[in-house]
């Protein structure tokens, strides 16, 4: 995989995890 | 209307739920392959713009609406849509709603009896493939053809093995339906997300540490076939049609425009959060999506089989090749076969359960029949239209009809429907108004404009190009095959069955002096 490739792969993860994440943590503190 | 009012039991049940509904087959299977095949990482851009454009903002949009027309006593579709778009005209719009979940449950629920006798097969020893990757490929067709029949129609006509998963399916669904909202589909997608996850890491676990297996092709290794998935065709993002993938990925996969998102938020207190709880349930759907199905399947089928091994329809990819894939993966690849297939299983009927749930509540608001006597006859109705695609299996042809008719074409213009009639007729303002109360989260302002503007115009101008790109050979279709002709018929004795009993549900609601037609002023909206 060429270093493009790894930093969409990791930018695409980073934000979906990130994006889940942060609404479970909301979801729980409510 | 129907007795005992139900309500979901807990936030995380609802949230669980709406996810559930939204993770499906196409995840796993459809996704990577639209992706890799629209400039793969670059394909990303358009993917999350449609997500941030369309997917979140309509999903908020039907969450809003169900709650509301569940504070007016409606759970249905088109009764929700009566009282959004103040008349008959967005209330008969509304039986797309119901049409959707209904025609798409009768070919999902064997698609569902594939995924578990699969999941039983690799479980039990495997499917029986051996030799090279040729012969284990042509095996692999082989195999699916005796489970799904698509060599010849009626090859699946007192087939016990097949006919009994799909019998055992139908039965399990109508169980989980039959129990209620919390005592079944909440309970069921509580247990059954985190379990679809559990399967999730470990299979992806697996994949990411299949390293180089054939020393002698070195150049298939985990790293290439992530790179087959992720690197980015830049030269991809000035053609339309990755834009149109994008929007159509995005769209089919949060279950917009289903019908089922404004049935299960209808029975949301009027109290409680819809803007976190969309949006955690749109992000559970994501990370299923992208976070599993980004890097297991194709990444998989690269390692043992190549670019051309990994290239295929969605059925093609999740029935032959993975299985070929499992074959090669030595003593570990039945167990890994077992709960990718379990894995898809679960997502299947997370899905179904939903189908069955807004049709069933259209019948007992309509007809005010109790839960469990609508849960008999919509059971019922959708197995009599599950027989054709039992019966009708050649090529599929009679499941893709009703793909392509109702489980894509309908939910285009029940959603662009939707969101015209948020915005314009029940009022963008009122619309956030409505959204924000209990909410746990700021809606920004500019979702208001993209509701109001940017999404109506983005789905017209996605539907006015699908239309464009399939509809001609679609209709060709219809007359070259009698299958595909009669397919659409049933589809159309369907539309005319919920149109019948909406029209008598009509005359109830009237009698009952509900506000069907959404003529109460906006401060009466306490109820």
């Amino acid at each position: 995989m060429t270093t493009i490739g790894w930093i969409f792969m990791t930018v695409s993860l980073v934000f979906v995890w990130g994006l889940a994440l942060w609404c479970y943590r909301r979801v729980l503190r409510d | 209307m129907s007795g005992k009012e139900e309500q979901w039991g807990t936030r995380f049940g609802v949230i669980l739920a709406v996810a559930g509904s939204a993770v499906g087959l196409g995840n796993f299977l459809r996704f990577p392959g639209t992706a890799a095949n629209n400039g793969g990482g670059a394909f990303m851009i358009p993917y999350f713009v449609a997500l941030l454009l369309v997917g979140i903002p309509v999903g908020w949009a039907e969450w809003t609406m169900g709650r509301y027309g569940g504070r007016k006593g409606f759970h249905s579709c088109p009764a929700i849509m009566g009282v959004i778009g103040r008349g008959a005209v967005a209330r008969y719009f509304g039986v797309l709603g119901l049409l959707i979940p209904c025609v798409v449950y009768m070919y999902y629920g064997i698609v569902e009896s594939w995924c578990l006798q699969y999941a039983w097969a690799f479980a039990t020893g495997g499917i029986g493939l051996a030799g090279d990757a040729t012969t284990m490929a042509t095996q692999s067709g082989e195999y699916f053809a005796s489970v799904s029949g698509t060599d010849a129609d009626g090859r699946l006509d007192g087939q016990a093995s097949t006919v009994l998963v799909w019998l055992a399916i139908i039965g399990l669904n109508a169980w989980f339906v039959w129990r209620g909202l919390t005592g079944g589909i909440e309970k069921f997608c509580q247990w059954a997300m985190p379990a679809m996850a559990v399967c999730a890491v470990i299979v992806l676990v697996r994949v990411l540490t299949l390293g180089t297996p054939d020393p002698t092709r070195p150049e298939l290794n985990v790293s290439s076939g992530l790179g087959f998935m992720w690197n980015p065709d830049f030269t991809a993002l000035g053609n339309a049609e990755t834009w149109l993938a994008a929007a159509g990925q995005i769209f089919f996969s949060l279950s917009v425009g289903f019908g089922v998102i404004v049935n299960y938020a209808s029975y949301v207190k009027k109290k409680d959060d819809i803007v976190l709880s969309g949006l955690t349930a749109s992000a559970t759907n994501e990370v299923f999506e992208v976070g599993f199905g980004g890097l297991i399947t194709l990444t998989a089928a690269f390692v043992f089989l190549g670019a051309a091994g990994a290239t295929g329809s969605t059925f093609g990819l999740g029935f032959n090749t993975l299985p070929v894939v499992f074959a090669h993966m030595g003593p570990l690849g039945n167990f890994i076969g077992a709960l990718w297939f379990f894995m898809l299983f679960l997502a299947a009927i997370t899905s179904s359960l939903s189908m069955l749930q807004p049709v069933k509540a259209f019948l007992q608001e309509a007809l005010g029949w109790t839960a469990n006597r609508s849960v008999v006859a919509v059971v019922a109705f959708t197995a009599v239209g599950s027989l054709w695609n039992l019966h009708y299996t050649k090529d599929l042809v009679a499941l893709d009809t009703m793909d392509f008719w109702v489980g894509t074409g309908a939910i285009f213009v029940l959603a662009t429907v939707q969101v015209i009639y948020f915005g314009w007729v029940f009022g963008l303002e009122r619309g956030m108004v409505e959204a924000h109360h209990g909410a746990k989260l700021r809606i920004p302002r500019v979702v208001g404009f993209v509701i109001k503007y940017v999404a109506p115009v983005y789905l017209l101008v996605v539907f006015v190009a699908f239309c464009w790109q399939t509809l001609d050979v679609r209709i060709a279709a219809l007359v070259d095959n009698p299958v595909a002709g009669y397919t659409v018929g049933i589809i159309g004795v369907v539309l005319v069955v919920l149109v019948v009993v909406t029209r008598i549900g009509e005359k109830r609601w009237r009698a009952a002096g509900l506000d069907l037609d959404g003529q109460r002023p906006p401060e009466e909206d306490t109820a």
